[in-house]
Formats: structure tokens, C-alpha cells, sequence
């Protein structure tokens, strides 16, 4: 049993933690960190379910969460290799590289058109230019820590 | 009274739920990104943040319990960076770390067995899982997708606004049982506890809100394969199909593109 006070303070908690999740999922492009993403909004529900099952000394929200932890194994299994199909398809984890997925009699919808750079090597910061230009090595390149 | 209280906690909120979109929108990777605004963008958060947590102070009681506000912090802190980074990888270790927060969380709320579990099960595996396949799959560098982000501005206002709608509603509640402070339960729970007194037998004499319940886990493991035994076994079987699928899924793909080979870039 827990006091009404911290039952609101973790509802607001999951509140919280439910919409971020969901506004990285809406604009985040990379597949896998909207699938982090869902995560997350899984996580805030389970914080509300868990505070109402402890509010009132009932079973059922925690049982509830047991099941959510278990389905969402099985979904990021799933849909990881889902993933990584995709990615060995496009060389992308970008979700824009598939806004054209759609029957056959159905209109191409594109709401954002793919940037040109796509294939091109990876868009490191822009600087502002100064000085003459350096000349580069492929070798060093590759070699270039990064994450 | 009722509307001087009422005031202030509703200019707080949209007050909150303004600084949140905008350092959302900060937050979250575009194109014209600075070092400068991703600070201000922070400075906004953590603003908003500590907004929010005035708002739950006024709806309940918040420095009651300096470990929930410690774990709880963390988990929204960290939740936060998970969707602004640009990185897949420091989104991964950020989610980690929300998941720690989250399972502090349910520790103080005194499910004992979920916040291991969430430790075990999503920061143990799930979470491992995700880090192979971005191992897997990660171009090098940063990809342009990670770097310029969709619809951030609709995206930021539609949460900032979900989240207020949300704390709006939890005030509601704490406004129709009204907040009897800190430490003694409020109106609703004895009700609660009245209209029920069968199911919670061995622990109406314990003292609240306790970590050290050694009974806990047995009795929700009682719960869990008493009643909700043939939910058990569906589980079972959903991760049977889930871990067949997954293989059948991948060997399919190579025999399909097995001779022409793979495509990347």
C-alpha cells in the first residue's frame, strides 16, 4: 500500500516518461531508436500500472506488467529481425526509406523526400571554412573513432 | 481559496508544458543544429523538468520521499536524452540508464520483483539485443537520418500538450480525494481498503509503503501461478512463436536473396 501522494507523483512520472516515448517515436527516423522509443512509452505505462496495483493492494497491475515484459521480448525479437531485414535491403535504418510501401492500386504517398546525401559517406558537422583545404586520407578516414 | 490554490498550479503547468515543447524542439536533432541551442534547449528541459515536479508537489506531497524524487529524476532525465541523442548507440546506453531509474522506481513503490525484473529482463537482454543489431546494422558515422529528425516542432507541441492534458487529469483526481499529506493514507484508500479487506489479509498490519516485505514476491508468485496460470502458458507459447518466427524469418530472407547477394550501400 502506498499514500496518494506517491501514487500522484508516479503517475505524473509515467505521464512523463509515456510522452516522451511518444514524441521520439513520432520524429525520430532511425528505426531502431523508435523501437527504443516504444520502449520507453512501455516503461511509463508500466510505472502507472505498477502505482494503481500498489494503491490498491491489487494483484492485477503487476501481473499486467509481468505480461508487458514478456510480449515485449518477444516483439523486439521480432521485430528486430524485421529490422535488420530491412537495413540489409536499403543499407538505411531511416522509416523514410519506406513511406512508399503500399498496395498495388493505392497512390504513392512521400512525405518527405530522401535526402540526396543518403548514399553518399556519412554527414560529419558542418565547419565554417577556414584556412586552405586539408587533404584527405581514405585510410585515416576509416580509422576515425566514431560511434 | 479553492481559486486562489488553483491559480498558480494551472499558470505552473502551462508554464511547463511551454518549456517542454520548446526544448523538445531545442532537444531534438535538425537540421540547423548549434552547440548553443542544444544548450538552451537543456537549460529549457531541465527547467521544465523542475516545473512538472513543482506541479507534483502541489498535487501531493513530493518531499516526502527524497529516494522516489532522486530515482524518478533520473528515469525522466535520462528518458529525455534517450530521444534527443543523436546517436543510436548513446540512445541505447541513455535507455539503460531510464530503465535503472524506472526500476529504482518501482523498488520505492514497493514492487520488489518487477524492479529486478526490469533489470534483468530489459536491461540484461532486451537492451543487449538492441546493441547487436545496432552493432549489426550501424553504418559508419553519423547517418543523415539521425541527424535531422521529422516533424520535430508538431511532434514536441503534441507531447508537451499529451503530458499536460495527462498532469491535468491526475490533479483532477487528486482533487476529487483530496491530498491528506504525506503520511497518513488518504480518504480513498481506506475506502479502498474497506471495500476490500479480503484480498490484502496479511498486510493491513504491516507498516506502509515497505521495502523488506519478505512475502511479496511469494504472494505475487502465488497470484501469478494460482489464478493467471493459463496466462502463463500463452506466454510461454507467445515466446515459442516469437523465437521460431524470428528464425524462420531471417533463414527466408537469405535463401531468397542467397544468389544475388546483399545489398548494402
Amino acid at each position: 500500500m502506498i499514500t496518494a501522494s506517491l501514487l500522484h507523483n508516479a503517475l505524473i512520472v509515467g505521464a512523463i516518461l509515456f510522452s516522451l516515448g511518444l514524441v521520439g517515436i513520432l520524429t525520430r527516423r532511425n528505426l531502431i531508436v523508435m523501437f527504443l522509443c516504444a520502449e520507453l512509452m512501455l516503461q511509463g505505462v508500466s510505472v502507472t500500472l505498477v502505482a494503481w496495483s500498489r494503491y490498491h493492494g491489487d494483484w492485477g497491475g503487476q501481473i499486467l506488467v509481468i505480461f508487458v515484459l514478456t510480449v515485449a521480448a518477444c516483439e523486439a525479437a521480432v521485430a528486430l529481425v524485421f529490422i535488420l531485414q530491412a537495413f540489409s535491403r536499403t543499407g538505411r535504418l531511416d522509416a523514410v526509406a519506406w513511406q512508399a510501401l503500399r498496395e498495388d492500386n493505392l497512390p504513392r504517398t512521400v512525405d518527405r523526400e530522401l535526402p540526396a546525401g543518403d548514399t553518399a559517406p556519412p554527414s560529419w558537422p558542418r565547419l565554417s571554412p577556414a584556412g586552405i583545404r586539408p587533404d584527405s586520407d581514405d585510410n585515416q578516414a576509416l580509422q576515425r573513432d566514431h560511434v | 481559496m479553492d481559486q486562489v490554490s488553483v491559480a498558480p498550479a494551472g499558470m505552473l503547468l502551462a508554464g511547463s508544458v511551454t518549456a517542454l515543447a520548446a526544448a523538445l524542439w531545442l532537444l531534438l536533432p535538425k537540421a540547423l543544429d548549434t552547440p548553443g541551442t542544444r544548450r538552451l534547449g537543456a537549460l529549457l528541459g531541465a527547467i521544465a523538468i523542475l516545473g512538472f515536479a513543482a506541479t507534483g508537489r502541489t498535487l501531493g506531497c513530493l518531499g516526502a520521499d527524497a529516494v522516489f524524487l532522486v530515482v524518478a529524476g533520473v528515469a525522466v532525465v535520462s528518458g529525455l536524452a534517450t530521444i534527443v541523442t543523436r546517436s543510436p548507440v548513446y540512445a541505447a546506453i541513455w535507455f539503460a540508464l531510464t530503465l535503472a531509474g524506472v526500476s529504482g522506481v518501482l523498488l520505492v513503490l514497493g514492487a520488489q520483483f518487477l524492479g529486478v525484473a526490469t533489470i534483468v529482463v530489459y536491461a540484461g537482454a532486451i537492451l543487449v539485443m538492441f546493441l547487436f543489431v545496432l552493432m549489426l546494422a550501424q553504418p559508419s558515422g553519423m547517418a543523415s537520418y539521425d541527424r535531422v529528425s521529422s516533424e520535430p516542432l508538431l511532434a514536441a507541441v503534441s507531447g508537451a500538450v499529451l503530458l499536460g492534458l495527462l498532469t491535468l487529469s491526475v490533479g483532477r483526481l487528486s482533487a476529487s480525494a483530496p491530498p491528506a499529506c504525506c503520511a497518513m493514507p488518504s480518504r480513498a484508500q481506506a475506502a479502498a481498503e474497506a471495500v476490500r479487506p479480503q484480498t490484502a489479509t496479511p498486510s493491513q498490519a504491516a507498516p506502509q509503503n515497505q521495502m523488506t516485505d519478505a512475502d511479496e514476491v511469494a504472494r505475487l508468485g502465488a497470484e501469478l501461478f494460482g489464478r493467471h496460470l493459463f496466462a502463463v502458458e500463452v506466454a510461454g507459447l507467445l515466446l515459442l512463436v516469437a523465437l521460431v518466427g524470428a528464425i524462420a524469418v531471417v533463414s527466408r530472407a537469405e535463401a531468397a536473396d542467397g544468389d544475388q547477394g546483399r545489398s548494402r550501400r
